[in-house]
């Protein structure tokens, strides 16, 4: 086997600039799939953790059968009472894995500073389980401003191009309108407690949170619209939907629930296009590896003819001719592998000491690019890329097998 | 038993549509530690006819066995295992793998044939010896003379220790000294270890000393007759 090997490798450097042509192709290629994966593998934990932990959505949103279909028109039927949300919560509870469950109501209306309205739309939150779900979130993306707090009821905190508009600071006094569940119209007086960034310029301008609290008293209910599920571990959300479901149908609780997924459009939408912009890349990076390598490999054969005759005259069946050229095709796979992934963590190094950032759609305020290092996707990529090598080898190794030994003897 | 027997041995080439007859009718025997030399004028056939032998070519038709195996009733597979074990090639260019040392040129058809690395080195070592090449046996083929690459050749056919070598002009690239070498390193291993040897040459000095001379013209035999 090992002098197989040496032979192959020897024979690689042969045409030294042909094979590196070829190794810098499936290197470039394979940095250039496995950066762009770093890269995706960093957004979609970005995107997570701005939508479980920055939109406060938790893992998982459990609401009662129906709301999404007839919850607007007529929230009341399809809301959990005082007593559903303690049921349901302690059961949640029970779980080990699950952090915290907490209710949540989402209202919207007109909030005015004395001078100027606008419309706004609120999150109703206790604020110490959303204290809990930001966690590490709120030093990205601080809070001005003491924040929500239970002591202070009517505290609320504005998205900051809400808070410009409206001239609002942390202490600023404002009134909040919003409709009842009875359709009655009622005001309360608000107090800024902090001014955030949501992160997107969609929300920025009308985004809101009030204690959960203050956002009964203002639709005026006892209800609860949701209930946010924060789990241990992400990985675990599709599982912990299963097993919540079944057990809360068991209690009697006629429930849906939403993972976090579901509920972020703008991840699945992102997610979408990274997907199909990989796909694209990854095809394009496919095509140029099994062209040098069918390329190089095909040369060599044509260029070692007299000498496959040789090894033919030796003794060497057709089996064995074609497994050294393949062999030759996935060594160019196993050291292109390599050079990939010392470009890869060469970029990632210089990218991470350059710390650059940048603004993406959408989004207020600039963002570090970040470049994932993922040992499992260095790993695949290069199993992958040695298999492909080693495919695209086995067109010219067979032809090469195929050949009438007298004929390739016969070779100039 | 003959080590090869040809009966009416034919063998033809497709140009396009024109048929070549290489061959035309070829009877032979040649018996174990038999030293012949295969003459002729160019085209007459004799690489053909060696090709036939080496098992690296087929017939058209007619019967060719070599010890005892008759040729065409063989698969590529076992054909290939009856050149590895049986029969050693001196080829007229070298045909040396040029990215090898010349000890891991004659290891070749040993490790072909399965045996372990530590037994294919001291077999090739002691074949390079037996050619005077004990010492270069690091050197690459592009780092040695004509006639060295034929020596490294010359071990690399008796390696396996085959019953048969078959040489196709193995003096024509060489200056007369060191083709008057190879002759006697040939001669000496038929004498020695009684190794049939087969080969084609127009070399006066190698056929002066062939025990055999088989004439070709046409591909036919026209002489067979033995040489002393």
């Amino acid at each position: 086997m090992n002098k197989w090997i040496k032979l192959a490798f020897r024979n690689i450097l042969r045409n030294r600039r042909r094979s590196l042509v070829t190794l810098m192709a499936i290197g470039v290629g394979f940095s250039a799939i496995s950066l762009f994966r770093g890269y995706v593998d960093h957004t979609y934990y970005g995107l997570r953790e701005s939508a479980v932990r920055g939109e406060g959505l938790g893992h998982l949103i459990i609401y009662k059968a129906g709301w999404h279909e007839k919850g607007k028109s007529d929230p009341e039927k399809y809301m959990f009472s005082k007593q559903e949300v303690e049921t349901t919560t302690k059961l949640i509870m029970e779980e080990n894995d699950v952090i915290l469950a907490t209710p949540q109501i989402q209202v919207t209306g007109m909030v005015s500073n004395g001078t100027v309205s606008t419309i706004f739309i609120a999150q109703g939150v206790v604020p110490k389980d959303d204290r809990t779900i930001k966690g590490a979130w709120n030093s990205f993306r601080p809070i001005n401003g003491a924040g929500l707090n239970e002591k202070k009821v009517f505290g609320v905190e504005a998205a900051q191009d809400l808070a410009k508009y409206l001239n609002f600071v942390p202490g600023k006094d404002g009134v909040v309108l919003a409709n009842t569940m009875s359709g009655q119209m009622n005001a309360l007086d608000i107090e800024v407690a902090g001014v955030f960034d949501s992160g997107s310029d969609a929300t920025n301008d009308k985004y809101m949170r009030v204690t959960f609290d203050f956002a009964q008293s203002l639709i005026d209910t006892q209800m609860a619209e949701r209930i946010v599920v924060l789990l241990d571990d992400w990985t675990k959300t599709e599982k912990f939907r299963d097993v919540l479901l079944v057990k809360l149908s068991r209690a009697g609780i006629n429930c849906e629930i939403k993972t976090w997924n579901e509920m972020s459009l703008f991840y699945s939408k992102v997610r979408g296009m990274f997907d199909m912009i990989f796909m694209f890349l990854f095809s394009i990076v496919l095509v140029i590896v099994v062209m040098s390598t069918v390329n190089t490999m095909g040369m060599a054969v044509l260029e070692r003819t007299r000498e496959i005759g040789t090894l033919r005259a030796l003794g060497l069946k057709r089996r064995g001719v074609s497994y050294l050229f393949a062999m030759e095709g996935g060594l160019l796979g196993v050291i292109g592998s390599l050079v990939g992934v010392i470009l890869h963590v060469g970029a990632w190094a210089l990218i991470r000491w350059l710390s650059p950032t940048y603004i993406p759609p959408g989004v207020s305020t600039p963002v570090p690019l970040i470049v994932n290092l993922v040992p499992e996707v260095l790993f695949i990529l290069t199993v992958f890329l040695i298999l492909l090598s080693l495919m695209a080898a086995i067109i010219p190794a067979r032809r090469a097998a195929k050949q009438n030994v007298v004929a390739a003897l016969g070779h100039v | 038993m003959a080590l090869i027997e040809m009966n009416n041995i034919k063998k033809d080439y497709f140009l396009g549509e024109t048929v070549v007859h290489a061959l035309q009718g070829i009877d032979l025997k040649i018996d174990k530690g038999e030293f012949v030399g295969i003459w002729g004028p160019s085209g007459s056939g004799k690489t053909t006819l060696l090709n036939l032998i080496g098992a690296i070519d087929e017939p058209s038709s007619g019967n060719l066995s070599i010890g005892g195996k008759d040729i065409r009733s063989l698969s590529d597979n076992r054909r290939s295992e009856l050149r590895n074990e049986t029969i050693g090639y001196i080829f007229q260019g070298f045909n040396l793998v040029p990215v090898l040392s010349a000890l891991e040129n004659v290891m070749l058809p040993l490790q072909i044939k399965g045996v372990s690395m530590k037994e294919a080195k001291t077999k090739s070592m002691s074949r390079l010896e037996e050619v005077g090449l004990g010492e270069f046996i690091r050197h690459r083929p592009s780092k040695m003379s004509g006639g060295q690459q034929q020596r490294v050749a010359i071990a690399r056919a008796l390696v396996n220790d085959p019953s048969l070598v078959i040489a196709d002009e193995p003096t024509a690239n060489l200056d007369s000294e060191t083709a008057r070498m190879i002759i006697g390193i040939m001669r000496d291993l038929n004498e020695k270890d009684k190794i049939t040897f087969i080969f084609s040459t127009h070399d006066q000095r190698l056929l002066n000393r062939v025990k055999r001379l088989v004439r070709l013209e046409d591909g036919r035999i026209v002489n067979g007759g033995i040489k002393q």
